[in-house]
């Protein structure tokens, strides 16, 4: 018998726990070039903020040893130009659509969310709390009152779950995480990424205008994998993995960890289609062990 | 609708060309056929440092035998652990990506600006026309370097019989200075209609947009940005619009009307 991959996360079905992180997928539109975008279980937007922004002047995205280096500076189109073109697209998938959100401050999350109210596209939203990218972003991310706070407000406004994204840039996420919790948060995604430079030799120059930037990619899966460890001991809520996903293998080390489902990020920028390959292999992972759900991996990591 | 692939292909021919320059026939790969002049291929390296894939305009392709070349410059350690492959290895290629250049009417006289490694996809173009019937005397290829090393693959470009003009800025062949010099000094000699295509370095591609909007000649580019993912999510590999806002080169280029991006 094929092995069962659907999981609910606050009451939203998903096909599969295979979701494209947020700013590594455009709003979809990109990749259904390359595969059918309906074997998602589902798709995280690029962020959105209230105005429209052009993000940082290149370069922008920088390689490095496994993984890479970003400071894209929130590029996107808007709420309104994104509710009435880009969910617009998305209507016709069957997929879920997760909207990741992000502001300057608290109340351009709640501005944002209160117009998503109205969309019922937008099946859940994902906080953006962590951009490192940009200069107030990291404020909410660190401080577990203005988290908790902006968790409420908002939930006072959109009536389907909400998702906050955790950064891994604090001292203590488990405290962050309990005050997204306690601010009535449904789940929780993480990690976002990890603040990093390079420097062009050549020119002295960092190999981002921004300086510094986020580091994405394999090299911060164990990171992820130590964070949500921590989280899942801390919190009630679903988690949903993040940090450097390539294979299936990586989703079962995440799921044993404590994530209810991942997101998949940089990874497609080498293989568009490595979502599609995730899922076949995670089938033939299951069903080799005769494990009828990939729910039954949840946490099941035998700590020493 | 799935229009972009991956697939494993075999390095089918692998020719140094001097200078650091390398030809790679790849293949089989099933989308040769749909490829248009100026698109490119994204090329994943196996190696442990190398974490993007490299892009590379299609050079040439051979329908029948569903094969492509890729002509490339050892820069970085990404074209450098390429160069390192052998013929019988195999290289993941995505694509084919981004836009072709716009076919032009038979009527005007075609001029060819190729700066160093930017060559590869005005050769792609000359051929595409000259096998849609277009004149081969109305076709002018000038073909710059830095030196004479950095020429490569001449013979292949003059096989095609159309008009070519080598130059190199150290002079060390055919015309010393640059590219863009070399096709104004030979201006006066192309009649009628005139329509320009270019690519190369930015230095040569800015000295060329200006010199098109300066004399209204109309035409095109083809630019090069570092590309993480060749097909508009990353939002790595931007560029400045002229009327505002950012493009996406690997995206709505790598073609761009001259005049249109901000050089």
């Amino acid at each position: 018998m094929k092995p069962d991959l659907a999981i609910d996360i606050a009451g939203v079905h998903f096909n599969n726990p295979i979701l494209t992180a947020s700013g590594t997928c455009g709003y979809g539109e990109e990749l259904a070039d390359v595969f059918n975008i309906n074997s998602l279980g589902g798709i995280v937007t690029k962020s959105i903020t209230v105005k429209p922004r052009d993000g940082h002047p290149s370069p922008r995205t920088a390689e490095v040893n496994c993984g890479m280096l970003n400071a894209i500076g929130l590029a996107n189109v808007g709420v309104d130009k994104f509710i009435e073109e880009k969910l617009k697209f998305l209507e016709s998938f069957d997929t879920k659509v997760v909207v990741n959100v992000a502001g300057a401050r608290g109340q351009e999350y709640v501005d944002i969310c209160y117009h998503l109210a109205d969309c019922p596209r937008a099946d859940m939203v994902e906080l953006n709390f962590s951009c490192p990218n940009v200069e107030s972003g990291m404020e909410i991310a660190r401080s577990a009152s203005l988290a908790e706070k902006t968790v409420g407000e908002i939930k006072k406004v959109f009536p389907r779950p909400v998702m906050a994204k955790l950064s891994p840039n604090v001292s203590n996420i488990a405290e962050i995480a309990r005050a997204c919790e306690n601010g009535g948060a449904d789940c929780l995604s993480m990690i976002n990424t990890l603040v990093g430079m390079a420097i062009d030799i050549e020119t002295y120059r960092p190999r981002l205008t921004n300086n510094c930037g986020g580091l994405s990619g394999p090299a911060i899966k164990p990171v992820a994998l130590a964070l949500i460890h921590q989280v899942y001991n801390a919190v009630k809520i679903p988690i949903i993995g993040i940090g450097g996903i390539m294979d299936y293998r990586d989703v079962v080390e995440f799921f044993l960890c404590g994530a209810s489902a991942v997101q998949v990020g940089t990874a497609l920028f080498i293989q568009p289609d490595t979502p599609v390959k995730i899922i076949k292999g995670l089938e033939e992972y299951l069903s080799k062990h005769n494990i009828s759900s990939i729910k039954e991996l949840i946490g099941k990591v035998r700590i020493y | 609708m799935k229009t972009i692939v991956a697939e494993n292909c075999i390095i089918i021919k692998k020719v140094p060309m001097g200078g650091d320059i390398c030809y790679f026939e790849l293949g089989p790969f099933s989308k040769v056929k749909s490829i248009k002049p100026g698109q490119f291929v994204h090329v994943q390296i196996p190696c442990c440092n190398v974490f993007f894939r490299r892009a590379f305009s299609v050079y040439d392709v051979d329908t029948e035998a569903g094969t492509l070349g890729i002509l490339f410059k050892m820069f970085g350690r990404g074209t450098e652990a390429m160069a390192e492959k052998k013929k019988g290895d195999r290289l993941n290629i995505l694509g084919p990506l981004g836009n072709g250049f716009r076919i032009p009417s038979k009527k005007e006289s075609i001029i060819l600006a190729a700066g160093g490694i930017g060559m590869p996809p005005l050769y792609m173009l000359t051929k595409t026309l000259i096998n849609k019937g277009y004149s081969k005397e109305k076709i002018f290829f000038f073909y710059g370097a830095m030196s004479k090393s950095d020429l490569a693959d001449t013979k292949r470009i003059k096989k095609l019989g159309v008009k070519v003009y080598l130059s190199t800025d150290d002079g060390s062949a055919g015309f010393g200075g640059f590219v863009t010099d070399a096709i104004k000094k030979e201006l006066p000699n192309i009649n009628g209609r005139r329509r320009l295509y270019a690519c190369g370095p930015e230095g040569m591609l800015k000295a060329a947009n200006e010199f098109a909007l300066d004399l209204q000649i109309p035409g095109q580019l083809s630019l090069e940005a570092p590309m993480p993912c060749g097909i508009g999510i990353c939002l790595g590999c931007i560029k400045p619009l002229v009327k505002g806002g950012n493009t996406r080169v690997c995206r709505e280029g790598p073609v761009y009307d001259i005049g249109e991006v901000v050089l």
